[in-house]
């Protein structure tokens, strides 16, 4: 009696010990998901706060006379060479025709982009007609303007330490109380390549060459990555050979992708010509890259099908090449696919192989195929975070968040690819 | 079925194959072979068989997983392997239809002719000879498809059917045989790895008869499955016996005797006895068989 009492009261000190520990470690693992959750959205919240603005763009809207005489063109056959900036200047006078000292005045023309000009000349180019009637436009303004309306300027700071001078903002001012300037969604980030001018950038020429790029990488390594994979797990013999060519693999894993840049500068480039700073030497280096990525996975998702399949379907007389493609392969694929997302996720991210191999370049034209110049989304960002300009703050945390978009798009395919063709058995 | 003077003429022709020598005769009448005694006891040989093995060895690296086991698997028969575990009965098995080959380490020698073709040359073709003997396997092993894919794609790896017409027709009778066409035949599309442990044994060998194999060799069919399921299983064993030529390796004992027409005991990679099952399990000549029949050990 005395023993059993004594048993049981041990068992329970015991036992309350055990569920405290158990709570303990529950709420560890609780604490530390939670961390992380926490640092991935101060993340998230300061690129948001500091990205979402640049989705937004200040315009001004000019009176403009397309008087033919300003612009200095006979007829409309010459429409390509007219004087479109003197057209802006000129409408800038009559708006405050009470300026007129040099200095000021060139003050005055910076409150309108020098895309301004551009952007009249596009228009009268595809209408003609336009010629000669007068027309209220809205021309997108100065990165300056654009910071001030955003809020990004501070006004009670001394004139000295402001971008902009009390003159330009009373000039703004007049405008705003005139109707003459309205925040519009920003078409230009989305449709425009890079520009030393921060409201005239967009990411249309990043993510073209990212995409140029991630197609040479995509239809090389996955078929590459996979066939590897296969072979070295299915066919290829058990020997000091395939164990040395493993090593070797899981060690390609582990080097630093800036190695593949200078292995992929001497040469792709060097020894075989390819030109530089092309989506094509891009999409090579990262195909170097992301290879290793491909077979690793490949081989793991190749290994967790069950040998029980294979021996089902060897017993029924499957040739070694039908068991794996009618049996095994389809089963890992959703394994493989995977990996190469995510290895192309990895792609997308990356930037210092990028860099050797020329892809830095600053470059205005979107990219119109595999071997023209181009940059991609990483490249871009760490360009724009390279510059002065206060309104390429907000481009570069726009151009991230684009980045991680594209990021979180592919790893959601990721987990569909896994979900829809995942197999149970 | 045979004779005692028949046993005794197939048993010094045996002696002779398998290097023996006339001398020495294995059976004692009446008495018992003692445990040391590593000679074949029994009938190994049998007039007209199916499948032929002579001094078959067989090596994991230096393990010698079976030893010179000289055996003949009779037509239209089922044969039981027993033996305690690890004994090489899998291995013997998997001997018959040349699925060793997959084990880089595994080495066979000697000779195992499936009606007079010599299956171990290098020259035979293992994805024809896997058509010829069918295998189950321990865990029910259905491929992740449909229940008609299951069933159809031996014929139509092997090319056995022109159609879709003579396709179903197959899939049906495979089931039929199988015993599982009533229970599935209004979910053919529906997953294979959907049905119960037993269903989908049985889908496993109407998958293997699909094919028309000669022989089928099954490994511990049941041993994953529970009373009633092993019960069908047994009994379907019993059809198929009228087509097929049935090896099945088994640890229970009740299940030899109940499916089987021959036994063969293995120990240590050795075969020891084989012989008649009813003779086997009542009159067991070498004591080790008797030890473990009578289950002094497993
Ligand atoms: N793939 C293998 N590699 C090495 N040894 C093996 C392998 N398969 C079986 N063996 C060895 O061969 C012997 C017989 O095994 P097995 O045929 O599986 O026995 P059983 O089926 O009678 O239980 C055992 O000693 C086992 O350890
Ligand atoms: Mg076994």
């Amino acid at each position: 009696m005395q023993d059993a009492s004594i048993k049981k009261q041990r068992i329970e000190q015991r036992l309350a010990r055990r569920y405290r520990a158990d709570r303990r470690f529950r709420r560890l693992g609780l604490a530390a998901v939670l961390f992380g959750l926490v640092c991935v959205l101060i993340l998230f919240i300061s690129i948001f706060s500091k990205g979402y603005s640049a989705f937004w763009q200040t315009r001004i809207q000019l009176p403009l006379v397309l008087d033919a005489a300003v612009l200095g063109v006979a007829d409309t056959a010459d429409l390509n060479r007219a004087d479109y900036n003197g057209l802006v200047k000129k409408t800038l006078r009559q708006l405050f025709p009470e300026v007129v000292q040099r200095g000021e005045k060139r003050k005055l023309y910076g409150l309108v982009s020098t895309g301004a000009a551009h952007q009249i000349r596009e228009m009268l180019i595809r209408t003609p007609d336009l010629l000669g009637s007068a027309q209220e436009i809205w021309v997108p303004a100065d990165d300056d303007v654009d910071m001030l309306m955003k809020g990004k300027i501070d006004r009670s700071l001394p004139e000295s330490e402001r971008r902009l001078s009390d003159l330009e903002l009373t000039w703004l001012d007049t405008l705003a109380a005139q109707g003459r300037i309205k925040k519009v969604w920003n078409t230009t980030f989305f449709t425009a390549g890079d520009s030393r001018e921060p409201e005239l950038a967009g990411i249309r020429g990043a993510v073209t060459g990212s995409f140029y790029t991630l197609l040479v990488t995509l239809s090389l390594s996955f078929p590459i990555g996979v066939a590897s994979a296969v072979y070295l797990e299915e066919f290829a013999p058990k020997n000091r050979l395939t164990d040395l060519i493993e090593v070797n693999i899981n060690n390609l894993a582990a080097v630093p992708s800036i190695v593949f840049g200078l292995l992929g500068l001497a040469v792709f480039i060097n020894f075989f010509g390819v030109p530089r700073s092309v989506p094509l030497v891009g999409g090579l280096v990262l195909t170097l890259m992301t290879l290793p990525t491909i077979i690793i996975a490949g081989r793991a998702a190749l290994r967790a099908v069950p040998p029980s399949i294979r021996e089902a379907a060897r017993g029924i007389g499957a040739s070694p090449l039908q068991v794996v493609f009618h049996h095994v392969l389809p089963l890992a694929m959703p394994g493989m696919l995977t990996g190469t997302i995510i290895g192309m996720a990895q792609a997308l991210g990356e930037t210092a192989p990028l860099l050797v191999i020329g892809m830095v370049a600053f470059i205005v034209d979107i990219p119109g195929g595999l071997t023209e110049p181009a940059t991609v989304l990483p490249v871009q960002i760490y360009l724009w975070a390279d510059s002065p300009e206060l309104a390429f703050l907000e481009k570069t945390s726009a151009a991230i968040m684009v980045l991680l978009l594209f990021l979180v798009v592919m790893n959601g395919l990721a987990i569909f690819l896994r979900k829809r063709f995942e197999c149970r058995w | 079925m045979i004779e005692n003077g028949q046993n005794q003429q197939t048993l010094s022709a045996f002696q002779t194959l398998n290097g023996h020598g006339a001398a020495a005769p294995v059976v004692v009448s009446g008495g018992r072979v003692s445990r040391d005694d590593r000679r074949t006891v029994g009938e190994p040989l049998v007039k007209d068989p199916r499948i032929t093995c002579r001094s078959v060895n067989v090596w994991y690296d230096k393990t010698h997983a079976i030893q010179d086991v000289t055996l003949d698997i009779g037509r239209n028969q089922v044969i039981a392997m027993i033996g305690p575990s690890g004994c090489g009965k899998s291995t013997f098995l998997r001997c018959l239809n040349r699925m060793n080959d997959t084990i880089d380490s595994c080495r066979v020698d000697g000779q195992i002719c499936l009606d007079e073709q010599d299956i171990l040359g290098p020259q035979v073709d293992v994805v024809s000879l896997r058509a010829q003997v069918g295998m189950v396997f321990q865990k029910p092993n259905p491929f992740p498809k449909s229940i008609y894919d299951n069933v159809a794609y031996g014929p139509r790896i092997h090319g056995l059917v022109r159609g879709r017409v003579e396709e179903d027709e197959l899939v049906e009778s495979s089931l039929i045989k199988a015993g599982l066409w009533d229970e599935v035949k209004d979910r053919l599309t529906s997953p294979g790895t959907g049905l119960s442990g037993g269903q989908q044994q049985r889908l496993c060998i109407a998958r293997a008869i699909a094919v028309s194999p000669e022989v089928i060799l099954m490994d511990e069919p049941c041993s994953a499955l529970d009373p009633i399921a092993t019960a069908k299983i047994e009994e379907l064993i019993d059809e198929l016996r009228v087509q097929f030529t049935i090896v099945i390796v088994t640890h229970s004992m009740q299940q030899a005797a109940r499916v089987s027409q021959r036994t063969a005991y293995f120990h240590l990679g050795e075969l020891i006895e084989v012989g008649e099952t009813k003779k086997i399990f009542t009159m067991p000549r070498h004591r080790l068989t008797e030890d473990y029949i009578t289950g002094r050990f497993g």
